[in-house]
């Protein structure tokens, strides 16, 4: 003899089960008026599908853009990984693994050691999951097509066009950053290539900021383009940074000023502020 | 399996209920129990509890091996308990335009311990993936509960209260909100339970394990209430550590029982500013039914529904699965399905079939 109480639960049992159904009727989207990346056409970014070919922009049209940025996008991104347009180069080309330090996530010219590869093939020594995460895996083809991308030196969306300034894109440390010694490449990456020899210590600082005023780090720095990416600078240096809180400065000096080889001047000097901590 | 084996596992069993309990989702809602009563995390996943242990070798398998008295329950002595997960798979799976592919993975092999360094009041807990690749840290965290078990403070890299914490890692309410068990954080939990009621507020860098910065916090809240036969449940999250912008995501969740059939749903927004150029709101659900003929055998049958982008229209995208869960033993799992995915037609990606069978190893 059912009970009040089973009664109850076989009314919740009909109502749950079309709940269900309803889902499981539930349509996608018929995709009218969408490009390949579900993105209005004509209305920013709906540019019609196009093959993919083995330079960055075509890469994160057909690969980050409608695949990773799921996940890796916004203040959530997994291991800090930001692969949405305005992010993905400056943090992937000669940027180290947060997983795998001693891994750059591309390495240009070589695909072998680049940690993007492995994490897309599912290398035997990844850390963690085969991206994309829970599938569905890339196909080789367009694997390959990655590869070839880092072979032929992982050449940044806007090697082969001219930006119309010269400015800083990426800081990092960002201001307000938190790191672990050691734990994170110094970068500033510009709009175009910067003329390396009006670089140096007056118009690209690194300094600790001490209650007495600002200090210039034990030893100095030294300042490299990234491997392939021309538009990076690293910044490295010569002796470990203690832990404390430090200032990175481009083109805020008076004097020299920066400019890239086609000799324009870094349009706004640019800083940030960030903290280094012991490892835990 | 005989009555005769299974007698002293039910009676220690039955001690145990009498005792405080928690579980994988569907499980708990079929046996009206908490997370934290089968899991060492109140907020669920991990390391089995004493309880857990006996559950997952009484309850769950179709034929109990009988060990005699030596019963595995994680404790290798009064302070130490040890727990461990493997999960391989063969799966293969078919995308439009695109050569099918088929392979074997180890999707994971991972470490428990724990240290009851006071008894019932201060626990410190490790979850180490160790394969495949490199040693990787989950959570590590300590904890001090009250002495009334009424509340407890975590600290340490922890999975974050929000929702259901599923097993299918790629459930479109996990990867939209963006907090699942691939994405711990370093934060402070406080916990509360009393009754039929459990909360967790956490605040935590909101980096999911990347380095932190100085522009602000994530902040997790979540409260559920939990009967024999039903639950439900609200959790928020507020990301404040992306210079770019604040994301936000609001999920409610229930459980149901109805005779053989456990059910789960989850329904949540999320609104992401910091989604560049001019942010983006999303909405997720799913609702599962865990079917259970008989003991050891479970069928889930689940419906996931995703809008990425609430200011587009035709964009949805569908999820369906077909799982067939089998527990010959205590211990083993072996787990086959197949996923369906449907999107726009002009995205390859979004129709994905996947077939897959795991085998699933646990202690």
């Amino acid at each position: 003899m059912p009970t009040p109480n089973t009664i109850k639960l076989s009314r919740a049992g009909a109502i749950a089960a079309p709940v269900l159904a309803s889902l499981l009727g539930a349509c996608a989207g018929n995709g009218q008026g969408l490009d390949a990346n579900g993105n209005p056409v004509g209305a920013g970014g709906g540019a019609p599908p196009t093959t993919l070919t083995a330079d960055f922009k075509s890469i994160q049209e057909n690969v980050f853009t409608p695949i990773c940025v799921h996940c890796h996008s916004g203040a959530s991104a997994p291991e800090g990984l930001q692969l949405d347009e305005a992010h993905s180069y400056a943090l992937l080309v000669g940027v180290a693994s947060a997983e795998q330090p001693s891994l750059q996530r591309v390495n240009p010219g070589d695909p072998d050691s680049s940690y993007l590869v492995q994490k897309l093939e599912g290398s035997a020594g990844i850390t963690g999951a085969r991206m994309p995460f829970g599938g569905p895996y890339l196909p080789q083809s367009t694997i390959a097509v990655i590869r070839q991308w880092i072979t032929n030196g992982a050449q940044s969306p806007s090697a082969s066009g001219t930006s119309a300034s010269f400015a800083v894109t990426t800081l990092s440390p960002a201001d307000g950053a938190r790191v672990h010694a050691g734990s994170r490449p110094i970068v500033v990456a510009f709009s175009s290539e910067p003329d390396m020899s009006l670089m140096n210590e007056s118009t690209l600082r690194l300094e600790r900021v001490l209650p007495e005023g600002l200090q210039e780090v034990p030893g100095g720095v030294t300042l490299s383009l990234a491997r392939g990416n021309p538009s990076t600078v690293l910044v490295t240096p010569r002796q470990g940074l203690a832990p404390g809180q430090y200032r990175l400065s481009i083109g805020a000096g008076g004097g020299l000023v920066p400019a890239d080889v086609d000799a324009r001047a870094l349009q706004q000097a640019q800083s940030s502020e960030f903290t280094v901590e012991d490892r835990p | 399996m005989s009555l005769r084996h299974t007698r002293p596992l039910l009676g220690l069993l039955g001690l145990l209920l009498a005792a405080t309990a928690h579980a994988e989702p569907y499980l708990a809602v079929a046996n009206g129990l908490k997370c934290g009563q089968c899991h060492v995390n109140p907020s669920g996943g991990g390391q089995r509890t004493v309880f857990g242990e006996v559950f997952a070798q009484s309850q769950l398998p179709a034929q109990h091996l009988d060990t005699g008295t030596d019963t595995w329950t994680g404790q290798l002595n009064r302070f130490i308990s040890l727990g461990g997960d493997l999960r391989f798979q063969g799966t293969v799976q078919q995308v439009p335009h695109t050569a099918t592919t088929n392979s074997f993975d180890l999707e994971q092999t991972r470490v428990y311990l724990s240290a009851n360094v006071i008894p019932e009041r201060l626990l410190v807990y490790v979850d180490e993936q160790v394969a495949p690749g490199g040693a990787l840290n989950r959570e590590a965290w300590g904890m001090f509960w009250s002495a009334d078990h009424s509340w407890y403070v975590k600290a340490g890299q922890m999975y974050l209260p929000f929702g259901l914490r599923l097993q299918d890692q790629s459930a479109f309410v996990l990867t939209t909100s963006g907090i699942s068990m691939a994405t711990p954080d370093k934060g402070v939990e406080f916990g509360w339970e009393k009754g039929h009621w459990d909360a967790q507020l956490a605040v935590s860098n909101g980096t999911a394990g990347g380095s932190t910065n100085g522009n602000g916090k994530q902040t997790s809240l979540q409260a559920s209430y939990v009967e024999a036969r039903w639950r439900l449940g609200l959790a928020a999250n507020i990301n404040d550590s992306d210079p770019s912008g604040s994301r936000t995501a609001y999920a409610a969740f229930a459980g149901l029982k109805t005779g053989p059939i456990a059910w789960l749903g989850q329904a949540e927004v999320i609104d992401d500013k910091s989604v560049p150029p001019d942010g983006q709101k999303q909405l997720a659900g799913l609702i599962e039914a865990n079917y259970s003929p008989a003991r050891g055998h479970n069928i889930k049958l689940t419906a996931e529904y995703l809008d990425p982008n609430r200011h587009v229209a035709n964009d949805q995208q569908t999820r369906y699965s077909l799982v067939y869960e089998y527990t010959p033993i205590q211990f083993l799992q072996i787990r086959g399905g197949f996923r369906y995915n449907d999107g726009i037609p002009q995205a390859d990606a979004q129709h994905l079939k996947l077939y897959f069978i795991e085998l699933h190893g646990f202690f």
